[in-house]
């Protein structure tokens, strides 16, 4: 099926060379260039994607090279330029008239990927495969929420991959500590466990997807909830998007998420008690936390165009740019989405109450500040199997639009856009940038996943909602579960052809498919906490606030609603307007709190608690990412990662095995006892 | 309002330095913690002597955790005389700036500090003799004109007994030996010699007493202009191209003076252009770079983003950060002078040129910029005792003025300006873009820029060596002791125990392997073709550029411009500057050879260190660079027990008991503000007070409330 480099090129199955030229140089790549900075090899079109062969390079065992290809929708704009004609811009409509002598990719990721012809006798083969790109962009675009515009996608982890998965396999150490991907009943279980949330359940009432379609197949619900009345609750929420736990802190609190209340409904008095079972629950107070502060799906997509518009080489002059940045408004977003969040995940932390986020839809910035609380507040969630199956939750099996949001699709409907998902990734970076030592992975990590989330070839950010996702297979019953790199595994592959039918798509958690060890290597940090994968830390009692019973009974039942920093109570909507009468004497005024602890010499304030985050939303402290958004200037294309403790990590490790071993053989044998030895 | 518990009363002393008088005191003072609208804070005594102002906590026994990091001779509480940039004073509400004689006395004092810090003294309390007095004695003593020899430097030296070290690596420059060692260090001593012509000052008092110039240039022609006219060696780079600098002639009315200034100039550039000298360019820093008002302005007006009163004044500029930052100017600043340093190490390193730089009196923004061309050629400026000899050379003993720059006499405002901090604020972005080419941290800066302030070091309390060596031996007679003994701040263990000093030093500097392999090749750009595309250096609006079809844009901004880059376009200067420094940045770093700073838009970054450090909203508990730091700490000390270990097996020298399992640091969790935070109280303020809850909890207490919200935004 491929052209006369096809030896070299490991195509995906169904994919097919359209056009190729040899003796392209790519400028300024990533590897050790040579002296003028270019690399010479071979520009392919395929059906799926630009891809450049290097024509020194080992070959690349990885199928996917991450830095040399771009896959077709993550195209943003193509520019050729000649000396003898003006730069153009290459659509399907508006083709090329002059050879190009260079032809520039302008990426959603930020990537900027220029691409040089050299004039001997190549000329119409550049000609041709700049056509031929901007042709095939068209085509691929992918089509969504249809569900059966695959284009052909079949599964490539049948085909090129069987080879190299051996090799992959030893260098996996962390393996144990899988990716839970939530498609099983057996996943949720396993992760309400850990989370040690008493008083939840599992239940299976939307296994069908006819409770509520773009829900997931399970939902964690109170355990005095039964599924008969919990299906009562449907019908009051937007999108019947019902409350659910998202998290339970290990002092008590809750994290529930929901759509906002059904305008329209009007619940009865038994339904009412369903659904006061529901988001209560004689579990205490209830906060409620919208979206209302939260930058809108248009201001998002607003500011990441401004945003990429300045990151452009040249946008803007040197003595302009920090006020050109603040013009974009995204850092701005980045810090309310954090201080909401630290708000959430503190109140959390301080007091065992429950906190309901509550967004319209549910279905984007619910995700976004769902994962950020969570992240804050569980050591776990900082690892990296705990970071994806945390991603997989929260975003991917909550039902986050990924192609409407991510402009994936043909344009259908470009108002639609919105990247929610890279701003979740951006504060991500904030906070692995403020607190280093406290994540398990690293910005190369992060930024492999920003680059990962347009190409299209991971089922990950290819669905809407898990109904579409399993469209064709109702039920799949086996535990899927992912182990990291090694590849896309089932662990009952050998009952052959049971979910071969099913979308073939590896995960995007499949780094060893775009990404080679050296390079994922990087994604772990050394320096990090070491994969605490247990529970969070157990509730220190002096500052987690008193154990469940302190609460009083007959109390519970307060809602307050947390704005600007402020909480105050607020009935549902169902309540008569005013708020219950006991509330107002459960709101004290905060101005007797500062005398209280103002006393002169007064004791010191309240350690923070163990594992909880906190960080700095103020203007000197969030910064732009840079290694993600200036990757298109030519300037900031080296040292793309930065030079981490990994190499002292290896040293070490390297002086632990050489002093074991000669211990081994010395007659002393004396034991290592280093409480900092990698426990491998 | 204020809950005034009953202070008691208990004799607290100063801890005094010798040669330090206690000049007068105040008790019950209330010291604010800044870091909230609450008043909270502590009771205590406010102390001014003849070198600090030192507040005195009443219950400071029961501080008993001892800092990690601690400065041994200004405590958290001490504010050195020099190191207080202004006092206001709070009548009603209103603030006032105090300078010289006092008619009302205020009720509250806020001292706001050079090295950032902010100090909120409540004197409501007080009696008002003792109010009286503290705030007339410190007005009078750090912010009123002095005498230099009413330093405390002075009573220091003669008082504190003579325990110099010596052992120290820093290269002093006082001596010939000293400057004939650097020559040929660097190979300059071909071309270069030392003279003594300045001995006894006879040239000028504003020059060293040993210079380095040209071979070829005679001592009469040194003496002529009191050295003015003069290039003077500042470094030789390895392919024989020197760094000079010269001070220029004033301006002069006089036709005919100006006209033999002139001949003598033409003169002088025709000797050293020469065979065996290189080509040589002259740089006139006066009107290449911005003025020394310029920065004081940007500067003044930079600081004052961090000079914070309440975390209120902290949330209402937080908004527009951004906007604040970039309207200072000193970002700016700081990037024409990095830039300004890139073009003079590519004449040097590509062209082989000499460079002259031209200044008044050479030594203000020659400083800088020779300075920073070192630390960017020559790695040996990029270890710590490379760096300190640097600045004794060029700074120090180069004739800085650091009495009148830092205005430590208050003699006059107009001579003020914070060269030296400029230099640490481009050395900071080197060290912070290429943390492993540095044997000394952030931390060794921030803390150097803090000694600009101790006056018990001789370092920055001269204009010249020759103000200090008059002053040295002069009057001293008087004292039994013969001549003054200063210290010297490379001296780190006057101010930290080891501990602390460790902080000082880089666990990831890689240190150079082999002597020789210094320098990087610089290869040039080939390219054969010239494409015929638009070069118009867009500056267009940036804020219609994001709606208009970004196509044009596009096109004219990225592969316009950087198409062209690429080209070999030899039409204008500052393309080879251009071509330098893309090319450079184009192949890996060498951390032992050339170092180029970036310096586009988004690469200037604050020193946030050391503006940020006494800020608590700015804090973060657990994160920040130090947490990595200290990671790193940990694996390095890991590392080299190890080692040891390794060693002693191999040697098979069994030695009984093995060495002990290292010392695990403190693994509690620091702040992103350590080292300097916990010179502060440490505490931690949630986004949202738990003590809401707690107070939800307490149902009788709260019955009778009737509030009907919480309002958490204050705290906020």
């Amino acid at each position: 099926m491929n052209g006369a480099a096809g030896a070299a090129f490991a195509g995906l199955p169904g994919e097919l060379v359209l056009e190729e030229a040899a003796g392209a140089r790519q400028r300024c790549g990533d590897g050790d260039g040579d002296g003028d900075g270019s690399v010479p090899g071979t520009l392919l079109c395929t059906n799926r994607r630009l891809a450049f062969l290097p024509a020194q390079a080992p070959r690349s065992r990885a199928f996917l090279h991450s830095e040399y290809d771009v896959a077709l929708p993550c195209i943003r704009k193509l520019v050729a330029a000649s000396s003898f004609a003006k730069p153009k811009v290459l659509t399907a409509a508006s083709t090329l008239k002059f050879i190009p002598e260079e032809l520039a990719v302008f990426c959603r990721d930020f990537r900027l990927l220029r691409f040089h012809f050299q004039e001997n006798g190549l000329a119409p083969q550049a000609f041709r495969v700049a056509n031929a790109i901007a042709q095939a962009r068209e085509a691929a675009a992918w089509l969504g929420d249809s569900g059966e515009g695959h284009g052909g996608w079949s599964c490539p982890a049948e085909g090129p991959l069987e080879d190299e998965e051996e090799e992959d396999e030893e260098e996996e150490e962390e393996g144990s500590a899988a990716t839970l991907l939530f498609e099983s009943l057996r996943d949720w279980e396993k992760e309400l466990e850990r989370l040690g949330a008493a008083g939840w359940r599992v239940s299976a009432v939307n296994e069908r997807f006819d409770m509520a379609p773009s829900l997931p197949r399970y939902l964690w619900v109170p355990s005095g909830l039964l599924d008969h009345d919990l299906k009562r609750t449907f019908a009051h929420f937007e999108e019947r998007r019902v409350p659910r736990l998202c998290w339970h802190h290990p002092g008590g609190g809750d994290l529930l998420r929901a759509a906002g209340f059904h305008a329209a409904s009007e619940p009865g008095s038994e339904d009412v008690r369903c659904l006061e079972a529901l988001l209560l629950g004689g579990r205490g107070p209830c906060v409620l936390a919208d979206a209302a502060e939260l930058p809108t799906l248009a201001d998002i997509q607003l500011a990441h165009l401004k945003l990429r518009a300045l990151c452009l080489p040249g946008a803007a002059a040197e003595e302009k740019w920090l006020s050109a940045l603040e013009g974009t408004r995204w850092l701005e977003h980045v810090r309310t989405c954090l201080r909401k969040a630290a708000e959430v995940a503190s109140l959390l932390a301080g007091r065992r109450c429950s906190v309901l986020l509550q967004e319209p839809s549910d279905r984007d910035l619910n995700c976004l500040l769902a994962s950020l609380v969570q992240l804050l507040g569980d050591p776990h969630a900082r690892t990296l199997p705990g970071f994806q199956s945390l991603v997989q939750r929260e975003w991917v099996a909550a039902g986050h639009p990924f192609p409407h949001r991510l402009g994936l699709l043909r344009r259908d409907s470009p108002r639609e856009e919105a990247p929610v998902f890279l701003l979740f990734l951006d504060c991500t970076w904030q906070l692995v940038r403020q607190f280093p030592a406290a994540f398990g992975f690293t910005e190369a990590y992060l930024l492999a996943l920003h680059d990962s989330s347009f190409a299209p070839c991971f089922s990950t950010f290819l669905f809407s909602c898990q109904r579409q996702r399993g469209h064709g297979s109702p039920h799949r019953p086996r535990s899927q579960t992912y182990r990291q790199v090694s590849g896309w595994r089932d662990p009952e592959a050998g009952a052959p052809g049971a979910g071969r039918a099913a979308r073939g798509l590896p995960p995007v958690w499949a780094w060893g498919l775009r990404y080679s060890p050296q390079q994922r290597a990087r994604f772990r940090n050394p320096a990090g906490a070491a994969g605490a994968a247990g529970p969070p830390d157990t509730a220190d009692p002096q500052s987690l606030g008193r154990p469940a019973d302190a609460w009083p009974g007959p109390g519970a039942g307060n809602v307050f609603v947390l704005a600007k920093g402020t909480l105050s109570p607020q009935p549902f909507p169902w309540r008569s307007g005013r708020p219950p009468p006991r509330l107002a004497r459960w709101a004290p005024s905060l101005e007797s709190l500062g005398e209280r602890g103002g006393s002169p010499g007064g004791s010191r304030p309240p350690a923070s608690p163990p594992g909880l985050l906190l960080p700095c939303a103020a203007g000197p402290s969030v910064r732009l990412w840079r290694r993600c958004y200036l990757r298109g200037l030519p300037e900031a294309q080296r040292g793309r990662f930065a030079p981490s403790p990994a190499g002292l990590a290896e040293e070490l490790t390297l002086l632990q095995d050489r002093l074991s071993a000669w211990q081994a053989r010395g007659p002393r044998t004396e034991p290592a006892g280093s409480p900092l030895a990698p426990s491998r | 309002e204020i809950h005034i518990k009953e202070p008691i009363e208990k004799e607290v002393h100063p801890r005094l330095l010798p040669g330090e008088l206690l000049l007068c005191e105040a008790s019950t003072v209330y010291k604010y913690i800044q870091e909230d609208g609450s008043n909270r804070g502590t009771y205590g005594k406010l102390v001014c002597t003849n070198f600090k102002i030192a507040f005195l906590d009443d219950d400071s026994a029961s501080d008993d955790n001892e800092p990690q990091f601690k400065n041994k001779i200004v405590g958290e509480n001490d504010i050195t005389l020099q190191c207080v940039d202004q006092i206001y004073g709070v009548y009603d509400e209103k603030k006032k700036l105090l300078t010289g004689q006092l008619r009302k006395y205020p009720e509250k004092l806020i001292i706001y500090c050079k090295d950032l810090r902010v100090f909120n003294f409540c004197l409501r309390y007080t009696k008002e003799e003792e109010v009286k007095r503290i705030v007339s004695g410190i007005v009078h003593h750090s912010q009123t004109p002095k005498l230099l020899k009413r330093l405390f430097l002075f009573s220091y030296a003669s008082a504190a007994p003579n325990n110099t070290g010596g052992r120290n690596q820093t290269v002093m420059f006082d001596t010939l030996e000293d400057w004939r060692d650097e020559l040929e260090r660097t190979k300059g001593n071909v071309k270069y010699k030392v003279v003594t012509t300045n001995e006894g000052y006879r040239v000028s008092e504003k020059l060293p007493l040993y210079i380095v110039v040209p071979i070829c240039v005679s001592e009469e022609s040194i003496l002529k202009y009191e050295g003015r006219g003069i290039p003077i060696w500042c470094w030789s780079c390895h392919n024989g191209a020197a760094l000079l600098k010269m001070s220029a002639f004033p301006k002069e009315q006089d036709d005919s003076t100006s006209q033999m200034q002139k001949a003598f100039l033409d003169g002088i550039y025709k000797t050293i252009s020469k065979p065996p000298y290189e080509l040589l360019k002259t740089d006139d820093l006066s009107s290449s770079l911005p003025s020394l008002q310029d920065i004081q302005t940007a500067y003044t007006r930079f600081k004052q983003l961090f000079l914070i009163d309440n975390s209120t004044d902290f949330w209402a500029t937080d908004v527009k950060w951004f906007s604040l930052l970039e309207s200072t100017n000193w970002l700016e600043i700081i990037r024409r002078v990095l830039k300004k340093a890139i073009e003079v190490a590519e004449c040097l390193e590509r062209q082989h040129t000499n460079v002259v730089l031209i200044e008044d009196n050479a030594a203000d923004l020659c400083c800088v910029i020779s300075s920073l061309v070192q630390v960017m050629m020559d790695s040996y400026s990029r270890t710590k005792s490379g760096f300190q000899s640097l600045i004794q050379k060029e700074w120090v003993v180069g004739g800085h003025g650091f009495l009148d720059r830092c205005n430590h006499l208050h003699k006059s405002e107009k001579e003020e300006a914070p060269v030296f901090l400029l230099l640490l604020n481009c050395v900071w972005q080197l060290v912070q873009q290429y943390p492993p080419a540095f044997e000394f941290t952030e931390t060794y800066l921030t803390v150097l820029s803090d000694s600009l302030y101790v006056p018990i070091f001789s370092t920055f309390f001269f204009n010249s060596q020759h103000q200090k060596d008059t002053n040295t031996s002069g009057e001293s007679l008087k004292t039994q002791s013969g001549p003054f003994r200063f210290l010297t701040v490379w001296d780190w263990s006057v101010q930290f125990d080891p501990k602390a000093q460790a902080f000082l030093n880089n666990p990831l500097y890689a240190e150079k392997p082999k002597p020789d392999k210094s320098q990087r090749k610089t290869a040039r750009f080939k390219h054969q073709r010239q494409l015929s595309l638009p070069l118009t250096p867009t500056k267009s609006s940036t804020k219609k550029g994001f709606f208009r079809e970004e196509t044009d844009h596009l096109i004219k901004n990225i592969l316009g411009k950087r198409i062209g880059k690429f080209i070999n376009s030899s039409d204008e200067p500052p393309n080879s500057f251009r071509e330098f420094y893309d090319s450079w940045h184009s192949k890996p770093v060498d951390y032992h050879g050339l170092l180029l700073p970036r310096i586009d838009g988004p690469e200037i970054k604050v020193w946030a260190q050391r503006y940020l450090r006494w800020i608590p909203e700015a804090q973060l508990h657990g994160g920040g660079t130090i947490a990595t730091a200290a990671k790193i700490l940990d694996l390095m000390e890991e590392v080299q027990s190890l080692q040891v270990k390794m060693d002693e097996e191999h040697s098979q020298a069994v030695s009984g008991d093995l060495h002990s399992v290292p010392l695990l640091r403190n693994s509690a969790r620091l702040s992103s503000l350590f080292p300097f935070a916990l010179l502060q109280r440490q505490s931690i303020k949630p986004a949202l007070p738990t003590s809401t809850w707690k107070d939800l909890e307490d149902e009788d207490d709260l019955v009778k409330r009737d509030d009907e919200f919480v309002d958490l935004s204050s705290d906020m």
